[in-house]
């Protein structure tokens, strides 16, 4: 991926180019509260990663736009901005930048930020994803996917095992926005995610099946936490599943060449 | 004395430069496990010290006695039994502590500090120095405990020692208690970030990095 006009940045501007319909459909309902959370995560994370860049010479990535982004939608609401500061800090700078920067991470920083607030305020009330937000994901989906920053593989995974979900009869009418979001935002993310094409499909299938797992048997949940929930595990696997996949394809390739 | 700056440095050098948890990561199982208050750790911190310069002055002491074969059980019988009276005089005069340490007190038996520091220092050293050493590896220890205890407290609880410090939001304050401090992971979180200070105010103590990214060609443009 250094060849010519695809260099990491690329891949973090067409992610952000991406997102951008999420991100107008958010904004437009959530109105000067909403600018207010993505202006405060965008200052965050843009403080650690020129900090970064000035001690460790990392220059900073636009990745961290598309992060902030996601805080500001998925996180808890009601927290006040000790919590907030704590929390994205340490997602922003022990998932991502301490690795190196964008790219070398293993975990997506927004993914670690809502697990840790997560597990650090349990009583925050997690916030709702509401309907048009929840459409906009899709649009998000196809664009990544034909500027080749998202992939396929993982989104139809994941909405095959929901959708087999869904017909057997788990109610999912009214998390699914949410579900749709963390996909795209958490799930996607082109590094945390796997990167061989069976592993990606295995990727979105295990979130999907644990996602809807928790659906079905973590009654006390909200829509976001589960989702979160099964995006740290399903990205924190997604090494393994590489790993088989390679596996996999040098036990084939052994075997037809002897 | 020819040999005092020699017992200083014996004495100093564990507490930050030679650490036993921030540089050779030893006896972090307990240091994870007490810390929730500062309170504990304290009692841990000095438990520990003290069983650590008594089992090194007794063990220098019938050093020369020892068989080599069965070093380890003599050193584990004679630091077990330390701990013992320790464990019987904290459940004697600090009950309500003990019970919160539960099993960690007794379990400094098999704490790596002690074992490691009998058996690489103590073993060959006469007791004076052996007791210094265990003083200074003690600190090290009680040092550490004391700082992640501390900020776990006051962060987790908005408390240190018992009393509020930051007035949390249940008592009509600011503070949001942070429940993950009180959770073993905050713990390796704290722990973590302390090693990487402490490494890049001493950069020797870094240990060598295991490979070497490729050099890439950046895309000009």
């Amino acid at each position: 991926m250094i060849k010519g006009l695809w260099d990491r940045e690329t891949v973090a501007l067409m992610w952000l180019v991406a997102v951008f319909p999420l991100a107008i459909v958010w904004i437009h309902h959530g109105g000067l509260d909403a600018v207010g959370r993505l202006i405060f995560f965008l200052a965050v994370a843009g403080f650690w990663h020129v900090i970064f860049m000035l001690v460790r010479a990392q220059p900073p990535s636009w990745a961290g736009v598309v992060t902030a982004l996601a805080l500001a939608i998925l996180a808890q609401q009601e927290l006040g901005l000790v919590p907030l500061l704590i929390g994205t800090s340490f997602g922003v700078v022990i998932a991502e930048l301490v690795f190196g920067g964008w790219g070398r991470n293993v975990l997506n920083p927004a993914t670690v930020t809502l697990a840790f607030l997560g597990f650090g305020f349990p009583s925050a009330p997690w916030p709702d994803i509401i309907v048009p937000v929840g459409w906009a994901a899709i649009p998000v989906a196809l664009i990544g996917i034909l500027a080749g920053v998202m992939s396929l593989r993982i989104v139809a995974g994941a909405v095959l095992v929901l959708g087999i979900a869904w017909m057997m009869g788990l109610d999912m009418s009214e998390t699914y926005p949410a579900l749709l979001v963390g996909l795209v935002l958490l799930v996607c993310d082109p590094v945390a995610s796997a990167s061989t094409a069976l592993g990606r499909w295995l990727n979105g299938i295990l979130f999907g099946g644990l996602a809807a797992m928790f659906l079905a048997y973590w009654s006390e949940a909200a829509a976001v936490q589960i989702v979160v929930s099964a995006a740290l595990l399903a990205s924190l696997v997604a090494p393994i599943l590489d790993e088989i996949a390679i596996a996999l394809w040098l036990a084939r390739r052994r075997r037809r060449l002897g | 004395m020819a040999a005092s700056p020699r017992l200083w440095t014996t004495l100093t050098e564990p507490l930050i430069r030679q650490n036993p948890i921030t540089l050779q990561i030893l006896g972090i199982c307990s240091a994870l496990a007490v810390t929730t208050a500062l309170d504990t750790a304290l009692t841990m911190a000095a438990s520990l010290t003290v069983v650590l310069v008594l089992s090194a002055g007794i063990i220098s002491m019938i050093r020369k006695m020892i068989p080599g074969t069965i070093r380890l059980i003599v050193q584990i019988t004679i630091v077990a039994s330390l701990v013992i009276v320790i464990d019987q005089i904290l459940q004697a005069y600090f009950f309500d502590i003990s019970r919160r340490l539960s099993v960690f007190v007794s379990l400094i038996t098999t704490n790596c500090l002690v074992l490691g520091r009998t058996e690489s220092f103590a073993r060959n050293n006469p007791p004076l120095a052996s007791m210094v050493d265990a003083l200074g590896n003690g600190l090290g220890y009680s040092l550490i405990l004391v700082v992640i205890g501390a900020l776990r407290e006051v962060l987790g609880r908005g408390k240190l020692f018992g009393f509020e410090v930051l007035p949390t939001v249940d008592q009509g304050g600011w503070f949001t208690p942070f429940n993950l401090m009180l959770l073993a992971p905050s713990a390796f979180f704290m722990l973590g970030g302390l090693v990487w200070a402490v490494r890049s105010a001493l950069p020797e103590q870094a240990e060598p990095i295991e490979h070497t990214p490729p050099e890439v060609e950046e895309p000009s443009r």
